[in-house]
C-alpha cells in the first residue's frame, strides 16, 4: 500500500503536463477571526491547503485522482493518512479521489474507486444527498466526503439509472465535541467536565442504493432507495468511574451507527423563468433513538440577470425521539434556506441566509469573491450564527467569524 | 450558445442565383429574405465541434480567459449542443446541454457542475444576462432566426474590407422577446458570409455592441470565421473568440447528447 501511495503523492504534488495526462489544482491560504475566545481557544486561525488533481483518459476510460494536502492550527493532528476516512479527526493528507471509469456500452457505465456522489434536485438541502457522509470539521463549510464505491449506471431514451454499492462505511467526521465548533449546552454537563472522544471502529459494511431517473418534457423525475448503515453517528455518552481520578468528571463519548432503509421520490421542472424542485423522502429504522423520518424538500429558483435567488424549505414530518441537533444530518429540520448568488466582471459574491424554524435561530453567510486573474482570487467573507442556542446554529454563536482566503489555481 | 459561433448567418442573393443564370441581364435589387435563406442553405452544417477560447478585455486593460468545447448536432429548431468548459480551473468541467424540444421555443436545458456532481436543470436564462462575464449576452448565443425578424435590405457598402450587402433585421412582434430593437446585419457578397453584426438595443438609436467576424477560412468546403470580436461600445469592453480544432459533418458518437454523458466527469 505504501509504494503506491507514496508514487501517488509524488505524482499529483509533482505536476508536469503529458500528452493525454490533465494536472490541475490549487493552493490556498486561508485565515479566520472569530468574535469571541471559546475555551482557550484563540480569536485566530489558519489554514493552508494544496490539492492536485490527474486526470487521464486512455481511450473512453477515464482514470482520475486527486491528493489534498493541509496544515490547520485547530484542530491540529498528527500527520497520518486515512484513505477511508474513518478516523476521528481529519487527516492532513487526504485522498479524494482514485477511481476508474469503464464503458459497458455506448450510454453505459462501471466506475469504482473512491469518488464523491452527487443525488437529489434541491439546492440547500436534500434528502436524498443528507445521508452521503460530510466532514464537519467546519461546520460551516458543505463538505461532503468521497466513497469508497462501485457504481453502475447508464441512459437508454429518456430514462436513466444509477446503482451504487459502498461496501465500506465512511462515517461522518464530527468536529472535537466542546469545542466552538461542537460546544455543549450550558447546563448540560457540570462546568470543567473532560469530553474523552474514542477512535472507535465504525462498521464495515456499507450502504447499497439505487437510483433511477426520467425526462418527461419540462419534468425531471427521480426515485430513489438505499438499505444499509446510516453513517451519521448517534453519540453515546457514559462516565466511567474507573476514568475519574481527578476533582472534574471525565465523560467517555462513543459512536453507533444505526442500520436504515430509505426510500425517496425528487422532481423538477421550469415554469417559465423558474426551475421548481421537490424531493420526498421515507426513511425508516429500527433503532430507538433513530427513529423514522419523513422528509420533504420544495425549492424555486429565479435568475435574474447576472444573478439567482434560490429558496429551500425543508421539514421532516416526523418527530425524532432524542435531540434532534444529535442527528447531524436533520438537524436543521424544520428550515427555510434562502440565497442569492451574484456573477460580476471582476468576481462573484452571495449572501445565504438558513433558518432553523423550530428554535428560529440560524446563519447568515457573505462572501465575495475577487478575480485578481484567471487563477488568483482573494476571497472574503463572514459565517454569523445566531438564535437560541439550542438551535443547532445558535449553538455555533462563539464561532462567529470573517475569514479572508487567497488562492492560486492551476 | 456558442454554436452560434462557428455558424455564420447567412447572407445572399437570389440575385446571385439570379445572375448566375443571366449573366450581363440587369437585375432588381436582391430581397433580403431570399439572401439570407440562400446563406443558410450554403453555409448550414448536419454536426460540428470545436475548441474556443475566448478572451474579455475591459475597459481599464484587465484581461480574463476561458477556454471551452462544444458540439453540435442539427441546427435551429432540431438542435443538439453540448459545452464543456476547460478553462479557466475554476469552471473546468462545468457541461452544459441543450436539447430542442419540438414545437417549444425554449430547449430543454441542464448545468453539470463537478462541484456539486449533480446536473441542474435549467431556466432559460435572462436574455440579457451575460454569457460567463463575456460581452455576450445569452441572446447573442441564439442562432439568428431570419424567420422571427422583419428583414430589409437597406444597402451595400465595404465592411471589413470586403463588399458587404447590409440587412436590417427588426424583431417580429410574434418573433422572439429580443433586447434588441434592430439588428444591422453586414453579409459578405461573395460568399453570403456574417463579417458584422450592430446590435441596437431597444429604445437607442446607436449600436451598443458590435460584432465582428474575421479570420474566414474554408474547414471542409464551409466557410467560417476563425475569430469573433464583441465590442461593448458603451462599456469599452471587448471580447474575442478563437475557434480551433473545427470539423463539420462528422458524426457524433450516440451517447455525446446525453445527460449520462454531461454528468461523465472528464468526459467530452
Amino acid at each position: 500500500m505504501i509504494l503506491p501511495l507514496l508514487f501517488l503523492i509524488s505524482l499529483l504534488l509533482l505536476p508536469c503536463t503529458a500528452e493525454a495526462n490533465d494536472f490541475s489544482g490549487y493552493a490556498e491560504l486561508k485565515g479566520f477571526a472569530y468574535s469571541e475566545r471559546y475555551d482557550g481557544e484563540p480569536y485566530g486561525a489558519g489554514s493552508g491547503t494544496l490539492f492536485s488533481k490527474w486526470e487521464h483518459r486512455p481511450g473512453e476510460a477515464q482514470l482520475t485522482a486527486s491528493l489534498r494536502a493541509e496544515w490547520l492550527t485547530s484542530p491540529q493532528d498528527q500527520l497520518s493518512f486515512d484513505p477511508a476516512d474513518r478516523r476521528l479527526r481529519r487527516s492532513p493528507l487526504s485522498l479524494r479521489d482514485l477511481w476508474v471509469r469503464l464503458p459497458l456500452a455506448p450510454s453505459h457505465d462501471v466506475e469504482f474507486g473512491r469518488f464523491q456522489l452527487g443525488w437529489g434536485q434541491t439546492d440547500g438541502y436534500s434528502p436524498a444527498d443528507a445521508f452521503l457522509p460530510r466532514d464537519l470539521t467546519d461546520p460551516f463549510t458543505d463538505e461532503k466526503l468521497p466513497l469508497w464505491a462501485l457504481r453502475v449506471s447508464g441512459q437508454e431514451e429518456s430514462f436513466r439509472y444509477q446503482a451504487v454499492l459502498a461496501p465500506v462505511t465512511t462515517p461522518w467526521r464530527l468536529p472535537p465535541l466542546g469545542s466552538r465548533y461542537a460546544p455543549i449546552a450550558a447546563g448540560a454537563l457540570p462546568q470543567q467536565t473532560v469530553l474523552r472522544e474514542r477512535e472507535d471502529d465504525p462498521p464495515v459494511p456499507g450502504f447499497i442504493a439505487l437510483r433511477l431517473l426520467a425526462t418527461r418534457g419540462d419534468w425531471d423525475l427521480g426515485l430513489w432507495m438505499r438499505t444499509g448503515v446510516r453513517p451519521a453517528p448517534l453519540l453515546q455518552f457514559s462516565l466511567d468511574p474507573a476514568l475519574q481520578t481527578g476533582p472534574a468528571p471525565i465523560v467517555s463519548v462513543e459512536r453507533r451507527y444505526a442500520r436504515e432503509q430509505g426510500v425517496g421520490v425528487e422532481l423538477s421542472r421550469v415554469a417559465g423563468l423558474y426551475v421548481l424542485r421537490a424531493e420526498l423522502a421515507g426513511l425508516l429504522s429500527k433503532d430507538p433513538e433513530l427513529g423514522d423520518a419523513v422528509i420533504g424538500t420544495a425549492s424555486v429558483e429565479r435568475g435574474f440577470g447576472d444573478g439567482k435567488l434560490l429558496v429551500t424549505l425543508a421539514a421532516n414530518a416526523i418527530e425524532p425521539p432524542v435531540n434532534q441537533t444529535l442527528l447531524f444530518d436533520r438537524a436543521l429540520l424544520p428550515a427555510l434556506i434562502a440565497a442569492w448568488n451574484q456573477t460580476e466582471p471582476w468576481g462573484d459574491w452571495k449572501v445565504v441566509s438558513t433558518t432553523g424554524l423550530e428554535h428560529m435561530d440560524g446563519m447568515a453567510k457573505g462572501e465575495v469573491g475577487y478575480n485578481m486573474t484567471d487563477t488568483w482570487k482573494i476571497t472574503t467573507g463572514g459565517d454569523l450564527p445566531y438564535g437560541s442556542d439550542n438551535g443547532a446554529l445558535g449553538a455555533l454563536k462563539k464561532a462567529r467569524r470573517i475569514y479572508l482566503a487567497l488562492r492560486r489555481s492551476w | 450558445m456558442i454554436a452560434r459561433f462557428a455558424r455564420p448567418l447567412a447572407a445572399a442573393a437570389a440575385a446571385l442565383f439570379f445572375f448566375s443564370l443571366c449573366a450581363g441581364t440587369a437585375l432588381a435589387a436582391p430581397d433580403a429574405r431570399t439572401l439570407l435563406k440562400d446563406s443558410e442553405n450554403r453555409h448550414r452544417t448536419k454536426t460540428q465541434q470545436y475548441a474556443g477560447d475566448l478572451t474579455v478585455v475591459n475597459k481599464e486593460g484587465k484581461v480574463r480567459k476561458k477556454g471551452w468545447r462544444s458540439y453540435r448536432e442539427g441546427y435551429a429548431g432540431d438542435a443538439k449542443n453540448l459545452i464543456r468548459f476547460t478553462d479557466p480551473p475554476e469552471v473546468k468541467g462545468v457541461g452544459f446541454l441543450s436539447l430542442s424540444r419540438p414545437g417549444s421555443d425554449n430547449p430543454d436545458q441542464w448545468l453539470y457542475l463537478p462541484s456539486m456532481k449533480r446536473e441542474r436543470r435549467i431556466a432559460p436564462q435572462d436574455r440579457d444576462a451575460s454569457f460567463v462575464g463575456t460581452d455576450f449576452n445569452y441572446e447573442d448565443m441564439e442562432e439568428f432566426d431570419h424567420e422571427k425578424y422583419k428583414v430589409s435590405l437597406i444597402g451595400e457598402e465595404t465592411a471589413e474590407g470586403v463588399p458587404c450587402y447590409v440587412i436590417a433585421a427588426i424583431p417580429n412582434d410574434k418573433g422572439t422577446k429580443s433586447v434588441y430593437q434592430k439588428i444591422v446585419l453586414y453579409l459578405r457578397k461573395d460568399i453570403l458570409y456574417l463579417v458584422r453584426e450592430d446590435l441596437i438595443r431597444k429604445g437607442e438609436k446607436e449600436p451598443a455592441k458590435r460584432m465582428i467576424l474575421s479570420d474566414l477560412k474554408n474547414v471542409e468546403g464551409h466557410w467560417v470565421a476563425g475569430r469573433m470580436e464583441m465590442t461593448d461600445l458603451k462599456k469599452g469592453s471587448k471580447t474575442t473568440v478563437n475557434l480551433k480544432q473545427i470539423t463539420f459533418n462528422r458524426p457524433h458518437p450516440a451517447s455525446r447528447f446525453t445527460l449520462q454523458n454531461l454528468t461523465r466527469e472528464g468526459g467530452d
